[in-house]
């Protein structure tokens, strides 16, 4: 009988816990409603979005932003020297200057060393050797870039003894719901960067523009993303070569990982001039990118795919077909393996959000060219 | 009547299947039951079930008036203790520690001795002798000790009804006739039931008041030594050879020799039972005679020899008696004489000894 | 010629002898508690002098982020660590008692695989749904899982009379456990339990006050109900049988005995998973030390032995090889292992 009670007790805390849990953290969703009311603010301006879909900022006089993510988490930015307005309940209170941040999610570092904003950033989320971008490795170096754990880990003292003011963290940190309340807990803000659900590849770019508003950076901002925006503009009015292209790593249980149908990948490669080999693959509605198949699947499916482009970003780049022969023999019978027409991605690929229109070049590059160029600057061929 | 324990057309077993049924029987208080029987009578079940150990099958179980079934452990606690043949093996705990747990009904909510309890425990532990093991661990001494020490545990719960199981077992003969002196001390000063098995039937003989037999699905019987102990009775229960088991002095002989006769044993007053046993262990068949029935070679002679040649006690040897026995000694390779007084009535023995061919030893 | 007066002057004698030993052992314990303490709040990545401690804690004044290191990183952490050390202790104590067995652990009953089975399947369903899960949600995910499998355990233990079947059932379950999992992690998405092997091996990163709160709050009162039950646990010390002779109601307390053992652990997991070894060497440690088995003086020094030892774990997973930081139960397995192992070996010389 004591047995019974207990047990039940505990379901219903557990079902209190899961209620809490399933709560909303703000009170005000504004992401497609239009500019909320803030009590002290007068609106101004939404700003125009060319492709990205996750997020809005909506502009306030005085140098006030409200940015809403899509994710419906809320950051009210505050321009330097400027008061919280009366109305500020409910949203996630970001003061600038923000020049002491934790950068956790790498994605985001190319835009901040694009936009020369990098010595905003003190602490970072992975160790020297990780970054491929030379400027966040030499800032390492000389010791203006301290590493100050893992998403999953971080130094809690390192991060308050340095100040820090913003928590830049990828989405991974929805798997350590403790860590991020503990940071919050410390009267750091939490900003979660959600640019890998665009699904337009120019959508995440687009993302200068929200870190060029928290670091003071909109033109540079503006610029850069104007200049990736024009290269796919120039290829707009190319006519799809209809040559298709399968974008895949193999993982270490011998299974295949590819991208979904609605992956921004996918939709590169639509702008490239070529076809992402897979229609339909994947559910767009869920979280993740990837749908993982047996090799036996990726071979009925891909082995007449003209062109195989590896994701060495997760695993290690290959230099010749050998390599590749040597994860699946199946692949010898492939039309691209035959045609030597297989390419490989560096290990930046992640880290080069600020170019994604250049790398839609290099694609573009891959099915246009003689074949005679071998190292683009994204992708090289294997021999 | 005053009925310490009494049980009701009781039956026990394991998993709701019976192995004994109908157990009825009454036991006052200060009595002495010892239950006997062969290995895996039931015995150990019988007890357990009484204890509540075991869940009894059907019938009741009344102890002082009230049904086992009705009474908690606790209350069950109160006015029994027992002593079980499992192994026990508490790590780090002294021989003070295990007897003091015996005072677990009576301390109070955290357990703590109090004074009185503590001299309970040291009377318990000084009537058992082992007063001194008190703060050695239990681990360290050897099973005899163990046992009294156990034996101490119960006695200083101060129980109404002592239950034992097999408490003998790994005494030497010093310590069995100690503890059974003090079971029976116990039983006769202070009014304690006491309950228990035993293997050494002698001592079962000697100790109880009542008797319980156990064999098959029945109770053997249930009353009283004298009663209970009777060389066929016990037979039948051990499914002992005849002459195996004398129940008059509770000794044991190992089987008799079969076969016709080698030897021819004179003797009297107990100086022929070392031959007897001799030429046994030998592994020679061989008559005895002419012995008295009240001679105590005559008992002996009965469990080992081939034959008895026997007269009756206080009489003067019969011709019929001297005639069988000479017959026999004719055909025997050996006469074996012992040393042992003749008088008036067994006078005529000298007629057999004179009827000795050669060939003898002395 | 033995005497009564001589007898009762031995035992009284080793009465104090024992009674001094016990003093011996706890003040040792106190003085190893305070000492530790004392290190953990000194260690850390951002160095803070002593005396600025003192003002920190004494005074609540100082550098803002000074005083929140303090008061918000370092001391959580050290009071979760105190407690579930202890309570792991005390978890592990009362499974060696139940079971007769040295090697029982607070984890033998399957609670970690039910936990870790529980936390995996919420990771998977809220992050394919909500994208989003409190904290509060996994840590109470954590503890219905581990008294799930508990449920499983005591539903066998009426059917089963002997103890070492119930330990191979309650291994049993454990694997069961494991298994799902298993089954559960390969069709997940490698990105929604990536963390699922981070948290098994436990860590006390990122403790808050509401969490010491709650954790606190469910040991206290585990505790409290323990020490409560020390007359039957000794009793319990010579076996089921003599045990219910002596009017301990057998069934309720075998109960009651997991279910506290299995809150204690339960407790542990959800707040800082599965942390291994505290629970099977503290309590040796402790009756070795202090020379018994008598509950009332090793309940309090079993579980003030187990803040002690992973107190001390804690400080050497993050001062070791700062700034990485160890997972708990490596250290406690360095440490924790061979006192088990030398425990073995003088246990089967003895025997």
């Amino acid at each position: 009988m004591k047995k019974r009670i207990l047990t039940l007790a505990v379901l219903v805390c557990w079902c209190a816990a899961l209620l809490c849990g399933c709560a909303p953290s703000a009170k005000k969703a504004a992401s497609d409603t239009g500019a909320p009311e803030i009590a002290g603010l007068t609106y101004e301006s939404t700003m125009q979005l060319q492709y990205a879909n996750c997020f809005q900022i909506y502009r306030y006089e005085g140098g006030y932003d409200l940015i809403a993510v899509s994710d419906g988490r809320n950051y009210l930015v505050i321009p330097e020297g400027g008061k919280t307005p009366r109305g500020a309940d409910g949203y996630i209170i970001l003061q600038k200057p923000l020049d002491s941040i934790y950068l956790a999610a790498t994605s985001a570092m190319s835009l901040f060393c694009a936009l020369d904003r990098l010595s905003r950033v003190k602490l970072s989320g992975a160790k020297q050797e990780d970054w491929y971008i030379p400027a966040a490795a030499d800032a390492m170096a000389a010791g203006t870039l301290v590493y100050a754990g893992k998403y999953s880990e971080p130094d809690y003292e390192l991060l308050m003894s340095s100040g820090c003011d913003l928590a830049i963290e990828s989405t991974m940190i929805l798997h350590t719901p403790e860590v991020q309340e503990k940071i919050e807990e410390l009267g750091i803000p939490v900003f979660i960067d959600r640019s890998s659900y665009e699904s337009h590849p120019l959508g995440r770019t687009e993302w200068f523009r929200l870190y060029g508003v928290l670091t003071d950076a909109e033109d540079e901002a503006d610029a850069l993303f104007g200049k990736q925006a024009e290269i796919v503009q120039s290829l707009s009015d190319f006519q799809n070569t209809e040559k298709t292209v399968a974008f895949f790593y193999v993982t270490n249980s011998g299974t295949v990982s590819v991208r979904k149908s609605s992956d921004y990948l996918a939709a590169m490669i639509e702008l490239a001039g070529g076809r992402y080999i897979f229609k339909d693959l994947g559910d767009p509605t869920t979280a993740t990118s990837g749908v993982t198949m047996t090799m036996e699947e990726f071979y009925a499916a891909a082995r007449d795919a003209d062109y195989l482009i590896y994701n060495a970003a997760i695993d290690n780049p290959l230099g010749t077909v050998d390599e590749l022969l040597q994860k699946s023999s199946l692949f010898a019978d492939f039309k691209a393996v035959k045609e030597g027409n297989v390419w490989c991605t560096g290990k930046y690929l992640y880290q080069a959000t600020d170019v994604l229109g250049s790398m839609i070049q290099d694609i573009h590059t891959m099915l246009t060219g003689d074949g005679s160029q071998t190292e683009l600057t994204f992708i090289h061929k294997l021999s | 009547m005053d009925l310490a324990l009494e049980t009701k057309d009781l039956a026990v077993g394991y998993g709701g299947r019976p192995l004994i049924r109908e157990i009825c029987m009454q036991i006052r208080r200060g009595e002495i039951v010892t239950l006997i029987g062969p290995n895996g009578a039931g015995k150990s079940t019988i007890l357990k079930s009484l204890t509540k150990h075991l869940q009894t099958i059907s019938g009741r179980v009344l102890v002082e008036g009230t049904d086992l079934r009705t009474m908690s452990c606790r209350r069950l606690a109160e006015k029994t203790a027992v002593m079980l043949t499992e192994r026990v093996s508490p790590e780090l705990m002294s021989c003070w520690d295990v007897v003091a747990s015996g005072r677990y009904p009576f301390t109070g909510r955290m357990g703590r001795l109090t004074h009185a309890d503590e001299q309970i425990v040291m009377d318990a532990m000084r009537t058992v002798n082992v007063l001194e093991l008190a703060e050695r661990s239990f681990a360290a001494i050897s099973d005899g000790q163990r046992q009294r020490i156990l034996l101490a545990r119960a006695i200083c719960q101060k129980p109404e009804i002592l239950v034992l199981d097999e408490p003998t077992s790994y005494l030497d003969v010093r310590h069995k006739l100690e503890l059974l002196g003090l079971l029976r001390t116990m039983a006769r000063q202070k009014g304690v039931t006491v309950i228990l098995s035993l293997h050494e039937i002698d001592l079962a003989q000697k100790v109880s008041d009542k008797i319980l037999c156990v064999k098959g699905d029945r109770i053997a019987g249930f009353g009283e030594p004298a009663e209970i102990f009777q060389d066929a009775r016990i037979r039948a229960l051990y499914g002992l050879d005849a002459g195996a088991y004398d129940t008059a002095f509770g000794s044991v002989e190992l089987p008799k020799i079969a076969g016709a006769p080698q030897a021819f044993v004179i003797s009297g007053c107990g100086s022929g039972i070392p031959v007897f046993r001799q030429l046994q262990k030998d592994g020679i068949p061989f008559a005895a005679g002419i012995l008295y029935e009240n001679d105590i070679d005559c008992r002996v002679a009965r469990s080992l020899a081939a034959e008895t040649v026997t007269e009756k006690p206080f009489c003067p040897i019969s011709d019929a008696a001297l005639e069988r026995a000479g017959q026999l000694m004719a055909g025997c390779e050996r006469v074996i004489v012992t040393d042992f007084p003749i008088g008036p009535c067994n006078e005529r023995i000298r007629e057999l000894l004179r009827k000795i061919p050669d060939g003898k030893k002395a | 010629m033995p005497t009564k007066e001589s007898d009762e002057a031995r035992l009284r004698q080793a009465g104090r002898r024992r009674r001094a030993r016990y003093a011996l052992v706890f003040l040792v314990l106190l003085l190893a508690f305070c000492a530790i303490t004392v290190l953990n709040i000194n260690s850390g990545s951002v160095r803070i002098s002593l005396p600025e401690i003192a003002r920190i804690l004494f005074r609540r004044t100082g550098d803002a982020a000074q005083v929140s290191i303090i008061w918000k990183i370092r001391l959580p952490r050290i009071f979760m660590a105190a407690i579930l050390g202890g309570a792991l202790a005390l978890s592990g104590f009362l499974l060696q008692t139940f079971f007769g067995n040295p090697i029982a652990g607070p984890f033998v009953l399957g609670i970690s695989s039910g936990a870790k089975m529980a936390v995996a399947l919420t990771m998977i369903w809220f992050l394919e749904r909500a994208g989003n899960a409190s904290s509060a949600a996994l840590i109470a995910a954590a503890f219905v899982g581990a008294l799930l499998s508990t449920g499983f355990v005591l539903l066998l233990s009426r059917r089963v009379a002997s103890m070492s079947v119930l330990l191979v059932g309650g291994i049993m379950i454990g694997y069961i456990c494991s298994a799902l999992t298993d089954f559960l992690v390969t069709f997940a998405d490698d990105a929604n339990i990536v963390n699922l092997h981070g948290w098994s091996l436990g860590s006390f990163s990122g403790m808050t006050w509401d969490n010491v709160a709650v954790a606190g709050a469910i040991v206290a009162v585990a505790l409290a109900l323990v020490f409560a039950l020390s007359k039957p646990i000794g009793a319990y010390q010579l076996g089921e049988a003599y045990a219910q002779s002596m009017g301990v109601s057998v069934r309720r307390f075998r109960v009651l005995l997991i279910l506290l053992s299995s809150v204690l652990s339960a407790c542990v997991t959800a707040f800082a998973g599965p942390i291994s070894f505290v629970g099977i060497a503290v309590p040796h440690l402790v009756k070795r030390g202090l020379h018994t088995a008598r509950p009332l003086v090793v309940i309090p020094a079993t579980f003030l032995g187990g803040a002690v030892f992973c107190m001390f774990c804690d400080l050497i997973a993050r001062t070791a090889f700062a700034p990485t930081e160890l997972n708990i139960s490596t250290v406690s397995s360095v440490f924790g292992a061979p006192v088990v192992i030398f425990m073995m070996l003088r246990r089967s010389g003895r025997d």
